[in-house]
């Protein structure tokens, strides 16, 4: 097993049933090819650096997991099918130091989505995409 | 040669903090690596160290991967504090 972490580029023009829907999608992908979640990571709604297939805005999701090595090429090739997103990008932890990082990010993630965040996050993520839809 | 050097005594500023990891989705951190058209500064004028150049430089190119930071900035789209838009 080697931890990597995976971030995710969700379409804007979803709503955000759509959005939580498809996060759930990639969420499946990794774990039906043996990959065990160790957390994960909504940043939300945000502006792209540069327009990615014509669109300025994004939702991103970072997903932290690991996975047998050879499973990852699965992975991303599930990924490329999926048109609900614009862009990935994985990340492999293997060195020491990269590890212990990991666990750090890890835990950071699992500090911010504890409690108080989980009942911030879905009433300000709502609105966004709402207004965004119109 | 003194009198033409525009930057200050170089020291790296990663080995001065003890950075030995940098994530590549907090972008106020790679600015100071970045010059005004998002270019990677080169380490002659930053002062970095070899090591935290290279770290610097693999995770500008996952950030430019996951549009966090831009690949080119024309004429018409410099601007001078892109990172409070962002958000």
């Amino acid at each position: 097993m080697r931890n990597y972490e995976n971030l995710v580029i969700v379409k804007p023009t979803f709503t955000a049933e759509e959005i939580q829907a498809s996060v759930k999608n990639v969420e499946e992908i990794i774990t039906s090819n043996g990959g065990k979640i160790a957390a994960s990571d909504a940043m939300g709604m945000r502006k792209l650096a540069y327009p990615i297939e014509k669109s300025e805005r994004g939702y991103y999701h970072v997903i932290y997991y690991s996975v047998e090595p050879s499973a990852i090429s699965e992975i991303e090739r599930r990924f490329r099918i999926n048109e609900d997103l614009l862009r990935f990008v994985t990340i492999k932890y293997s060195t020491n130091r990269e590890v212990a990082a990991w666990n750090g990010l890890v835990e950071k993630v699992k500090k911010t989505t504890a409690t108080p965040a989980k009942e911030e996050t879905p009433t300000e993520e709502a609105p966004k995409t709402e207004a965004e839809a119109e | 040669m003194s009198e033409k050097r525009k930057y200050k005594k170089r020291y790296c500023k990663y080995c001065e903090a003890k950075v030995d990891f940098i994530d590549y989705k907090d972008v106020a951190n790679l600015r100071f690596s970045l010059s005004e058209r998002y270019k990677i500064m080169p380490r002659r004028l930053t002062g970095n160290c070899k090591r935290h150049q290279d770290m610097i430089s693999t995770v500008i190119k996952r950030a430019r991967a996951a549009a966090f930071v831009p690949y080119v900035v024309t004429r018409k789209k410099v601007i001078t504090a892109p990172f409070e838009n962002l958000k």
